[in-house]
């Protein structure tokens, strides 16, 4: 995989979000797609709509070039604070967030600068 | 272009007006052009007053254009003009009445700029590195015309020297954003106090002379006075139609944002309650200094319309606050002038460790504020005054400091 330093960012800081909720399960899985990464975050906490509402808006947020490279890196290596979803969210592609039985699930879409959603097993929408 | 952008280069553009008219108000057009182009060839290091160097009218005409320069790159580098960028512009604009020209400045850009070719980035991913970056200019200032050589040759050398430390900025700066956590708001400033040290060893290892000078307008004109006041209305009226009857709301839900790196506030809460905040605590810091009896001169006011900047990116009054109390509580403990440059520079730039009050709370940011009047009034020497955010470098250290302490005391609460 490409971009170890650059994934285990984005693994750090989104573990130190979730991990923030005290969750007695965490799953991440992460793999390789056509034309970037998947990660797939799973854990057993229900969380209210505003926080999911909030969670996928952080992830969302519009790209910004000029802070996603300097304060970028930061992410995973901050842990003194809060987690801070939107310094994920300026680094990748897309985000899905969502509840599954059990708890949340959170998808990251991590693609290259030729991102092509269709390389990407994003779900289609029902 | 998002619709709110075009009302704040409105808003920047009117400013650098401001600036333009009191220059002229104050010097005509000959005397202020006169004063512009003597600070061009003038040593740069901290603290060179502008205002005394190069006339009241030179100096707001510097950074008029240096705050032209800047919206210029931010234009054409694609970039958002919000909160960081909006930062950047004051910053500049403010540090360009001590320090930053368009000659010491724009090989410190073309530097970043050669750095994200090499990095295979767009210049826009290192846009607020550059900017920022030209803190560094008295590094090129003091080469081409404080060395005591002269000639182009050292101009050419300057210019050289101002684009390799330019070129290793963003290396540094991504760095030592990690040592304090984003708890330091001029992360730049610990980036150049710390390529400074290293600058000024060499210097001095060529027996050149880096010790600090202070020149300081101890009789500002009314024209330096009102500039910042004035511009503090503006920002909040501005502010205030933007955003109308949400703003109330809008600035409470900014209250409780911690104001750690990186904070947009223009993005998080809205544009309206950042400029409104931007000019209040503008207005805030000009009354104190009012009230005290301090000059208002060059990097006074540069130290204020830094606050008003940054009050879009990470400052406001729930997190500033503590910080001033610690900066004034270590003054008079140990017998300094309230009134006196380095307390009055302090007491508004202590406020680059907001993020640490924001966070802990205000005793915390009382601590950090005591400490920082100490470790600012000793670290500009270490780099020979290279650093104009000699205060940033001293806050990074701070922040530094404090973070490893409560990221102690925390894993043993933890244990």
């Amino acid at each position: 995989m490409k971009n170890k330093e650059y994934l285990l960012h984005l693994l750090a800081e989104i573990s130190n979000y979730i991990l923030d909720s005290e969750p007695h399960r965490m799953v991440i899985s992460l793999h390789q797609e056509p034309d970037g990464m998947h990660l797939a975050v799973m854990d057993d906490n229900k969380r209210p709509d505003e926080e999911l509402e909030a969670m996928s808006k952080a992830l969302n947020s519009s790209a910004r070039p000029e802070l996603a490279e300097y304060y970028g890196s930061m992410g995973g290596s901050d842990l003194l604070g809060t987690a801070r979803l939107n310094i994920i969210g300026w680094q990748i592609k897309r985000a899905d967030v969502g509840r599954i039985a059990e708890g949340t699930k959170i998808d990251l879409w991590l693609g290259s600068d030729r991102f092509d959603s269709s390389n990407f097993s994003i779900p289609k929408d029902e | 272009m998002l619709a709110y952008e075009k009302n704040v280069y409105r808003l920047l553009f009117i400013c650098i007006g401001v600036f333009l008219l009191f220059a002229l108000l104050a010097d005509g057009i000959a005397g202020s052009a006169h004063g512009f182009l003597t600070l061009q060839l003038h040593a740069a290091r901290l603290i060179n007053d502008y205002t005394v160097v190069g006339s009241s009218g030179g100096a707001l005409l510097n950074a008029a254009v240096m705050g032209l320069l800047s919206l210029g790159l931010i234009k054409l580098s694609g970039v958002r003009l919000s909160g960081p960028t909006v930062a950047a512009t004051l910053t500049i604009m403010g540090f360009s009445l001590f320090g930053k020209t368009p000659l010491n400045a724009l090989p410190i850009v073309l530097g970043v700029f050669l750095a994200s070719r090499l990095a295979h980035k767009p210049f826009r991913s290192y846009l607020l590195m550059a900017l920022f970056g030209t803190a560094l200019g008295p590094l090129v200032s003091f080469i081409a015309f404080e060395s005591g050589i002269g000639g182009l040759g050292m101009i050419i050398l300057g210019i050289v020297a101002g684009a390799i430390a330019g070129f290793i900025l963003p290396a540094l700066a991504m760095a030592m954003l990690r040592m304090h956590e984003g708890f330091n708001l001029y992360n730049i400033g610990l980036t150049c106090g710390f390529f400074g040290l290293f600058a000024a060893s060499v210097l001095e290892g060529a027996r050149r002379d880096v010790s600090i000078t202070i020149i300081w307008n101890s009789e500002p004109r009314l024209e330096l006075i009102l500039l910042v006041p004035l511009l503090s209305l503006l920002f909040i009226i501005w502010g205030a139609v933007s955003d109308g009857r949400k703003l109330g709301k809008n600035l409470k839900a900014m209250l409780k944002l911690s104001g750690r790196l990186p904070s947009d506030f223009m993005e998080s809460i809205s544009p309206g309650s950042a400029l409104f905040n931007a000019g209040a605590l503008g207005l805030v810091g000009s009354a104190y200094l009012m009230l005290i009896g301090a000059d208002i001169n060059g990097p006074v006011i540069g130290s204020l319309l830094t606050v008003m900047g940054f009050a879009t990116f990470g400052k406001h009054a729930r997190n500033t606050w503590p910080l001033a109390v610690g900066v004034i509580l270590a003054t008079l403990l140990f017998g300094k002038s309230l009134t006196a440059p380095g307390p009055v520079l302090a007491l508004l730039f202590a406020t680059t460790l907001a993020p640490l009050a924001g966070e802990f709370g205000p005793l915390v940011g009382i601590a950090a504020g005591f400490v920082h009047l100490l470790v600012v009034e000793r670290s500009a020497a270490w780099h020979g005054g290279l650093d104009l955010y000699n205060n940033g470098f001293a806050g990074g250290l701070t922040a530094t400091l404090f973070v490893a302490l409560i990221q102690w005391v925390k894993a043993i609460k933890n244990q």
